[in-house]
């Protein structure tokens, strides 16, 4: 550098120059990972025989010295003598184990509940709809009484009809929604406005518009509402995985709103609010679901009027969302904590109020934050659903036990579990997949931070 | 490429533009954090359009007593009236002032959440409730008087620290407030950034802001100062002109300051 620069003062950088070819590329991460050294050597060597050693009895127990039909577990011992899985009990056991004992004419109703949830949700995934908030909260918050409505059926009473026919409302105004955001590239409601003719009117005006097309909207949904005739099939008989997805979708979807509120509620300056909620989440959190599902099945009864007797069913479902909202309010918090100071000092600064500070600065931040804890906690939940077999409520794991009971299958045990285990850890591995991927794309993932 | 002309002209004094009307009076204010009195009977008048620049050594309240005028911090007795409202626990007042006043912080405190443009639309939208075009209209407006109409649509992550002060005090001014506090604005930047957002403030000044600024920039009070305020121990121990208050310091407290600051 020195004799061709020194003439000239000007700063001219090195050129940057390849790394070492063998500290990059396969070669270079093998020499890193699997061969660094003598004991990395052995290491790897031993690891190799392990899984070797593994996928071997997997799949002579799973596949090669498996039995595919059969009628009984005795034909499927006679055949494989223990020595590989009888997946022919798992082909029979299946409708139970999905829908327990609802009845196989009904089933339908389940699997039709389940497209609406599924369709009610895609237009979240889907890039050019607007207004993916109010889907994702018309959902939450009325989904549920269709799905009672349909799960339940018979006589469902007034106002289960009337909250059914907003959720028929909401559905189809969700897809309209989708329909004109894509073929006009315009919101529902801006359509509607504007092919009133009132574009140019005022806010006010606007609102009536939109409340009388859902007021037409509801009336037609509640009218054909009216006319569906459904058996009643009462939830003592519900069980299996739709069971299961039941009690932990009821527990999921409402253990963040009501965790937050205690969150903020434990945060709070006002001593009687901040009290309950501290009370609140240390008592349920502190007291194993299993009792807290105990004392709701078993001691609630006893404190209630004789001819107000809700079914077990509906008294698990609010212990389990109790229990999720105590722990979810102390990941809230902790998400809270996280949160800079400085940005709950910028948002009041410009003269945002608690609510909005809360909403717009600083919940997205801290629940980008908190994507992992709640993932957990959700997954937990799932998980800990399998408790409510203890207290008799046929779930897919005691559905699965049953199998191993039953004369023709006695001692069917090891694959119902394996397949139950199978089904959990499907669900489980995609919320986890899934909340990775929303931790990389929520906010653009920040840029550079 | 010579240095000298990059850096402001620190020789010429930007025109002052004080009007008689009082829009901030601190009247025996004191604030104690616990046990510790961290104001002792602070009094103050700022006039409007007026200039202020406050400075003293670490821990002597020049902080707090600017983060008492938009209640980030509360203080326990006196009064304070900005803009005629008096701040007390009302808080349809606090919220009055606090669309009227405009900070800017040491560590920036953008949303980094939202992109630049978010940033800056965001409390016109929320507290103001503007249209989203108007308010995304007069951001962009802002953003070009500081420069950096470009980087609307980045986020406050991919920005150099320089940029993102700038974007702050952008923040800030879409809200069209009347009085900006700057509370150590300079002190969190790298040496080569300082200048870009003291450019800014100095152009801000030149629309006859009222600007109360706390800064160890003697350059930037010199220059822009109508008034030097010198705090020590929660106390207000010297307040001049700029020329008196570098030329002329009346207390011993205040000259030991200079010297330790300006000595090297």
């Amino acid at each position: 550098m020195t004799d061709a620069t020194q003439s000239d003062t000007a700063f001219r950088p090195k050129p940057s120059l390849p790394p070492p070819a063998n500290t990059v590329g396969v070669v270079g991460w093998m020499r890193k990972n699997l061969f660094g050294g003598p004991v990395d050597t052995v290491l790897t060597l031993l690891g190799v025989y392990l899984l070797y050693v593994i996928l071997d009895f997997v799949v002579d127990y799973g596949i090669v010295n498996a039995i595919w039909t059969a009628d009984s577990y005795r034909e499927c011992l006679d055949i494989n003598k223990g020595e590989g899985a009888c997946w022919a009990g798992i082909g029979v056991w299946f409708n139970s184990m999905m829908y327990g004992r609802y009845p196989d004419e009904e089933q339908w109703r389940i699997n039709f509940g389940g497209i609406v949830l599924l369709l009610w949700l895609i237009p979240f995934w889907l890039p050019k709809v607007s207004g993916k908030i109010q889907v994702g909260i018309s959902a939450v918050l009325t989904f549920p009484f269709l799905a009672a409505s349909l799960f339940i059926g018979g006589d469902i009473g007034i106002f289960l009809h009337a909250m059914t026919a907003i959720a028929l409302t909401l559905f189809v105004s969700v897809w309209l929604n989708v329909a004109t955001c894509y073929l006009m590239g315009k919101s529902l409601p801006a359509v509607l406005i504007s092919v009133t003719g009132f574009a140019d009117k005022d806010d006010r005006l606007h609102k009536y518009v939109l409340l009388g097309a859902f007021g037409v909207g509801f009336v037609l949904a509640l009218l054909y509402h009216l006319s569906w005739d459904l058996v009643e099939v009462p939830t003592t008989i519900w069980g299996g995985l739709f069971l299961t997805l039941v009690i932990s979708g009821i527990g999921i979807s409402s253990a963040l709103p009501s965790g937050i509120l205690l969150a903020l509620g434990r945060r709070s300056k006002m001593p009687v609010i901040r009290v309950f909620c501290t009370a609140f989440i240390e008592l349920f959190r502190s007291v194993p679901l299993i009792t807290i599902l105990f004392m709701a099945v078993t001691m609630m009864p006893l404190f209630l009027p004789v001819e107000f007797n809700p079914p077990k069913l509906a008294m698990v479902i609010v212990a389990v969302c109790i229990f999720a909202a105590a722990y979810m309010a102390e990941t809230v918090r902790g998400g809270l904590q996280a949160v800079n100071k400085g940005q709950y000092e910028a948002a009041q600064a410009m003269g945002l109020n608690f609510w909005k500070m809360m909403a717009l600065i600083v919940m997205p931040q801290a629940l980008k934050l908190m994507i992992p804890n709640i993932v957990g906690s959700f997954m937990g939940l799932m998980k800990d659903t399998t408790l409510v077999s203890i207290i008799g409520l046929y779930d897919i794991l005691l559905m699965g036990k049953a199998a191993g009971q039953n004369p023709t299958w006695l001692g069917f045990h090891t694959e119902p579990l394996l397949f139950t285990a199978t089904i959990f850890f499907v669900l489980c591995f995609a919320m986890s997949k899934y909340s990775q991927h929303l931790e990389r794309t929520i906010g653009g993932g920040y840029g550079r931070r | 490429m010579s240095i000298d002309t990059q850096l402001p002209d620190e020789t010429v004094h930007v025109a002052s533009a004080i009007s008689d009307e009082v829009v901030i009076e601190l009247a025996s204010v004191n604030k104690w954090y616990g046990e510790f009195h961290v104001l002792k009977d602070i009094n103050l008048a700022v006039n409007k359009g007026e200039r202020i620049v406050i400075c003293g050594p670490s821990g002597s309240g020049k902080s707090t007593m600017i983060r008492c005028i938009n209640r980030l911090e509360e203080h326990q007795a006196g009064d304070i009236i900005v803009n005629g409202t008096e701040m007390g626990t009302n808080i349809k007042n606090i919220d009055a002032i606090r669309r009227d006043v405009g900070m800017v912080f040491q560590q920036f405190n953008l949303f980094p959440h939202l992109s630049v443009l978010e940033n800056c639309t965001l409390a016109p939208i929320w507290v103001k409730n503007m249209p989203k075009a108007e308010a995304e209209k007069i951001a962009m407006e802002y953003l070009e008087r500081v420069k950096i109409p470009e980087q609307a649509g980045k986020y406050p992550g991919q920005l150099s620290g320089g940029q993102q002060q700038r974007v702050a005090i952008a923040r800030s001014l879409c809200m069209s407030p009347t009085i900006m506090l700057f509370d150590e604005p300079t002190s969190a930047l790298d040496p080569e950034m300082i200048s870009e957002v003291l450019d800014v403030m100095v152009g801000l000044a030149e629309t006859g802001m009222t600007m109360l600024v706390v800064t160890h920039e003697m350059g930037f009070a010199k220059r822009v100062a109508d008034r030097v305020i010198f705090m020590d121990q929660g106390e207000i121990v010297e307040q001049n002109t700029p020329d008196e208050f570098f030329t002329n310091p009346k207390s011993d407290r205040t000259k030991l300051f200079l010297s330790q600051i300006l000595a090297h």
